[in-house]
């Protein structure tokens, strides 16, 4: 038997065939013009990025001045002068440990610093304590001094900031302390703005002026011999304040600690009963809601009344008991004018004060601002507010009540901080058309006429107008006779006001050799007859008035 | 077309390259006036601070009497004139007109 293998080679059929990857991108056009499209992308890519870090340059550069602890922005007056410039200095300390060769280093220092004692250094230098060599060294000895190559020498950069108009502002600007942190006054209410910005903040004040009605505050500080004083200058249409001072001030340069009281700012921190200014607004209150006009007549007026415990009585006998509404201002009338209150109720008197802003603690530039103190209203109360007792407010408050009621009846907030024209807003009617119109006319009386209060402000050309205000001081339950607020509210000019001036002396006395010039007839008279605000603040007024008036009406002070 | 289209692109290329280029260099400019302002703003700022305090009123006043014999006087306000541009004429007018009503 034949065993046959076969081997049968069956044909191998390769299914193998060459396809092409499948891929999306469809190339529809030639190789080279593909690669030039990617460079064309990427250079676009490109280009768009430096752009975009081209635009994120300024905002870099800001937050970079967040960083640097070194940067306090200046602060100007609204002519650029400089009220405040930071200036950069160098403090030259040494660390002991680290000097090689203390007598070489000891004999270089003596050839830059000759002037200083040694025998200090070298006891210093014995302790082995880090110690200030020099502070605010100038340039030339910083860079001798660095030349040494010393690596004990360490160098340590400081803000410093400049006061070139001394006491003028302390109040407004306020003080830093060492870790470049505001403490007091705009350093403190800006102190983010003012690290943060490299332009600098442009404020409304004018230093001329502030200067002439400081000038006028010392002078009559050493007459009157008062405990205080302050003035505010403020635009009525648009709130700039263009002068505040308080005395006594501090010179800023000096960078002492201040914890007398007598100090405070008493423009704004100031909380007073201002008196007989208020019946302004009791007057203005009673024709805002038309139950008065300014001849309505009150006839049979009381010379005292009794109200509670307290007696309210006029502080001039001659005062007629029949009046009118415009004699009742001009004369200043207690009674006549707690007749108007009355006439008015709690309700509508209170809405007055309130929508004029001195209830309230104001919104101001500055934190130092007083809150005037909170009391409960009753018959007795509407009384004694009426005529501008058992009330209290700030001289900032006074000074704003004082430009609504003048202005034409427009919000105003007063500022500090210098604004573009176009920032600042539209007015904003808060007491009824034609109440300006009525008041400011008595206002003017009031300075003018022989009846008025404030006769010595009558400066020729300015057309003044105001309302005097004399108010004893409350101590514990009661009042003293002896130790008063002394205030003048006034307006200029009365036919278009624009200024509102406010003098306040916080407890003047009579003066014995003080001579007065009268203005609305001639002579003079020598000493002071009564402490009341017409014989004190408003001849302080006068005063300054007489001087600021020519740079008022010159100066172009609506920019 | 294809060549047109690789024409112009190499066109927007070389141009952007050439801009890019001339921005550098006025770049490079603005930088050096930049720094070269720097020393000389900061020497206005000293310079100015110092008039600041030289010719504050305090100091004015404080030279006044140093140096003349003579006191500063107030301006009466009713002395004041103004001058009024007009028609190339000058009129000189009060600049407080007296109210007669008072």
């Amino acid at each position: 038997m034949n065993n046959k293998k076969n081997i049968i080679l069956e044909e191998y059929e390769n299914e193998f065939s060459y396809k092409k990857s499948k891929t999306n991108l469809d190339i529809q056009f030639n190789r080279i013009a593909f690669i030039f499209f990617v460079f064309l992308v990427i250079s676009i890519i490109y280009s768009i990025q430096l752009l975009h870090l081209g635009s994120l340059k300024t905002e870099d550069s800001k937050k970079l001045l967040t960083v640097n602890k070194n940067h306090r922005a200046d602060i100007l007056d609204r002519n650029g002068n400089y009220l405040v410039k930071t200036v950069k200095s160098i403090d030259i300390g040494i660390n002991p440990i680290e000097v090689i060769d203390k007598k070489k280093l000891l004999i270089n220092l003596q050839l830059i610093f000759p002037d200083k004692n040694y025998a200090d250094i070298i006891k210093k230098l014995e302790k082995n304590k880090f110690f200030y060599f020099e502070k605010k060294i100038s340039t030339k000895n910083y860079e001798k001094i660095m030349l040494l190559g010393d690596k004990s020498i360490k160098s340590e950069e400081k803000l410093t900031r400049i006061y070139p108009q001394k006491n003028l502002f302390s109040h407004i600007i306020g003080q830093i302390d060492d870790d470049n942190k505001g403490i007091s006054g705009l350093e403190k209410s800006f102190n983010e703005k003012l690290k943060q910005t490299s332009e600098p903040l442009k404020l409304t004040v004018d230093t001329d002026i502030q200067f002439l009605i400081r000038e006028e505050l010392v002078k009559f500080q050493s007459i009157f011999r008062s405990k205080g004083s302050t003035a505010i200058l403020m635009n009525v249409n648009n709130g700039e304040i263009i002068s505040m001072v308080s005395y006594p001030d501090f010179d800023l340069n000096k960078r002492e600690k201040i914890v007398d009281l007598n100090f405070i700012n008493r423009a704004t921190k100031g909380v007073y009963e201002l008196g007989s200014v208020f019946k302004t607004f009791t007057v203005a209150a009673g024709l805002e809601e038309g139950l008065i006009n300014t001849d309505t007549e009150f006839l049979n007026l009381e010379k005292k009344l009794q109200c509670g415990k307290s007696s309210i009585s006029e502080y001039d006998n001659k005062i007629p008991s029949d009046l009118t509404v415009e004699e009742i201002l001009i004369r200043s009338g207690n009674i006549g004018s707690v007749r108007i209150g009355q006439k008015l109720e709690i309700i509508k008197l209170k809405a007055f004060l309130e929508k004029i802003g001195i209830l309230s603690k104001i919104n101001f530039d500055i934190e130092e601002v007083g809150e005037p103190i909170p009391f409960k209203w009753g018959k007795c109360k509407l009384a004694t507010v009426s005529f501008g007792h058992g009330i209290t407010t700030t001289p900032l408050q006074l000074a704003k009540a004082y430009a609504i009621i003048s202005n034409g009846g427009f919000a105003v907030e007063p500022s500090l901080i210098k604004k573009e024209l176009k920032n600042y807003q539209k007015k904003k009617r808060i007491i009824k058309a034609g109440i300006s119109e009525k008041i400011n006319p008595i206002l003017r009386k009031i300075v003018t006429t022989k009846e008025g209060t404030a006769g010595f402000v009558n400066i020729e050309g300015y057309e003044v107008g105001g309302k005097t205000g004399t108010a004893e001081k409350s101590i514990a339950g009661g009042y003293t006779r002896k130790a008063k607020v002394n205030t003048f509210a006034g307006i200029f000019p009365t036919s278009n006001p624009k200024y509102v001036l406010i003098v306040l002396l916080d407890e003047p006395k009579t003066s014995s050799d003080y001579v007065y010039e009268y203005k609305n007839k001639k002579g003079s008279y020598k000493g002071t007859p009564f402490n009341t605000a017409g014989w004190t603040s408003v001849e302080v007024a006068g005063k300054i008035i007489e001087k600021i008036g020519p740079i008022l009406a010159t100066k172009h002070m609506e920019n | 077309m294809k060549q047109l289209v690789l024409v112009v692109i190499f066109a927007l290329i070389l141009i952007t390259s050439l801009v890019k280029n001339s921005t550098k260099e006025i770049e490079d400019q603005i930088f050096i006036v930049n720094e070269n302002i720097r020393p000389l703003k900061s020497e206005l700022e000293d310079v100015l601070l110092e008039f600041n305090y030289l010719s504050s009123p305090e100091k004015l006043v404080q030279h006044q009497t140093q140096y003349f014999e003579k006191d500063l006087i107030k301006i009466e306000i009713m002395n004041i004139k103004e001058i009024i541009e007009n028609n190339e004429t000058l009129e000189i007018n009060d600049l407080i007109k007296k109210n007669s009503n008072e």
